[in-house]
């Protein structure tokens, strides 16, 4: 295998991870729009009004982005929004960490309070600490293995073979 | 002889521009996104008439049921202090709460010492995916129009299923109701079967979260929630609640 074989290899992988996430964790919301939106309150970061908008339409784009990275679809345009999502859900989970609140990321549904001894801020920040890096090998090097960027986008950026038949 | 140029073609097509397909993708999911929030939001409930002391007007769904989903009221202490407890009933820390100091929140509104308000909420049916807490909050209310809230809300609690999501059958509600003294069992079970009040527990439902309650067993004294140590000790100790509220209401 050559270098840039494996490198694809890696896209493929941080493809599959980081959109295997965003869809795990958006249909199981999409499904749940209580749950969804009560894990937005539940960091009492926002108004009930944007609480409501984020828990229901989050989801989607959640839903819209993974499937996008799984597929191999305009992967590098997905990877810098799914990127600035995880540094967004950092954000959020640092923060709720460090005004002491107790409660569940609500990263894949209904999340809200849980006991003090059961938050499990630096494990859930660890994960997207390691999806956004994953996000942002895309951003830098979009090409991955079985894309389908390769076939719909084949710009012919390489080579132009030409015509050599004939000679 | 030198060979003439080679003929090259102009390059072919590289496929749609990618920006172009980016635009509409994205508008498209900004689009269904919308869709959603339109098609799912919830009902917004009115919070006008508040618990803290605000004339009871308008009517809520069975007789202690406050109007814009406000909760079930226990008892009329007036403006003694407000107790406002928040619990799904398929909670299993709801049933542990209920279990140790129910007793001494029925026994403190009965007497007058606090006025009691419960508001069911029903959000682990979407995360058990069940209709179980739906269906309980529904009965109670159905309780209610027989006078039978608060026996109800204990026999709901004290018959939990063993594993958290297995609910209780049509069947297992109609027995919690004839213990509880509901004296008109086809009444209830009409009103099991109809689902009188599901909107008005949905609405309570609602109202937790426009309230910025986001999660159960949660207590209010006189609008404020008690704090994890306290809450430990109201799971802990059956004798607690009175020294909780003095503490808390003063």
């Amino acid at each position: 295998m050559t270098r840039t074989r494996w490198a694809d290899l890696v896209g493929l992988l941080a493809r599959l991870a980081l959109g295997g996430v965003l869809v795990t964790a958006g249909g199981l919301k999409v499904d749940d729009p209580t749950g969804a939106i009560q894990s937005v309150v539940a960091y009492r970061l926002f108004d009930y009004q944007v609480a409501e908008m984020i828990g229901l339409m989050l989801p989607v784009v959640e839903l819209a982005l993974g499937i996008l990275l799984v597929l191999g679809l305009l992967t590098r345009w997905s990877a810098v929004a799914g990127t600035l999502l995880m540094l967004v859900f950092i954000a959020g989970i640092a923060s709720a960490w460090a005004r002491g609140l107790s409660i569940d990321c609500g990263c894949f549904g209904a999340g809200g309070p849980v006991a003090p001894s059961d938050t499990s801020y630096l494990t859930e920040i660890l994960r997207d600490v390691g999806l956004a890096v994953a996000g942002l090998w895309l951003v830098v090097r979009p090409r991955s293995l079985l894309a389908l960027d390769a076939i719909i986008f084949a710009a012919p950026r390489h080579t132009i073979h030409p015509v050599t038949k004939g000679s | 002889m030198p060979r003439p140029p080679a003929h090259v073609p102009p390059p072919p097509q590289s496929g749609p521009p990618v920006a172009l397909v980016a635009g509409v993708l994205a508008v498209a999911v900004a689009i269904a996104a919308v869709v959603v929030y339109l098609v799912m939001r919830p009902d917004p409930v009115d919070p006008g008439a508040g618990e803290d002391g605000a004339a009871i007007t308008g009517v809520g769904s069975s007789p202690n049921a406050l109007p814009n989903a406000g909760g079930i009221r226990v008892g009329d202490a007036g403006d003694a202090p407000q107790v406002h407890i928040y619990q799904d009933y398929q909670c299993p820390w709801c049933g542990l709460l209920e279990e140790v100091s129910g007793p001494a929140f029925t026994e403190a509104a009965l007497s007058g010492d606090i006025q009691l308000t419960y508001t069911l909420m029903t959000f682990l049916d979407g995360n058990l995916d069940t209709d179980h807490s739906v269906r309980a909050a529904n009965a109670a209310l159905c309780a209610d129009d027989q006078g039978a809230f608060v026996e109800f809300n204990a026999a709901v609690f004290a018959g939990q299923p063993d594993e958290e999501g297995q609910g209780w059958t049509d069947e297992q509600l109609v027995g919690f109701a004839e213990d509880s003294g509901v004296e008109d069992l086809e009444t209830f079970t009409a009103c099991l079967a109809e689902g009188t009040h599901t909107d008005y527990v949905r609405d309570m439902q609602t109202r937790s979260n426009q309230d910025g309650v986001s999660g159960s067993p949660r207590v209010f004294i006189d609008g404020t929630e008690l704090d994890n140590d306290q809450m430990a000790t109201l799971l802990e100790d059956p004798n607690s609640f009175p020294a909780i509220l003095e503490e808390v209401a003063g």
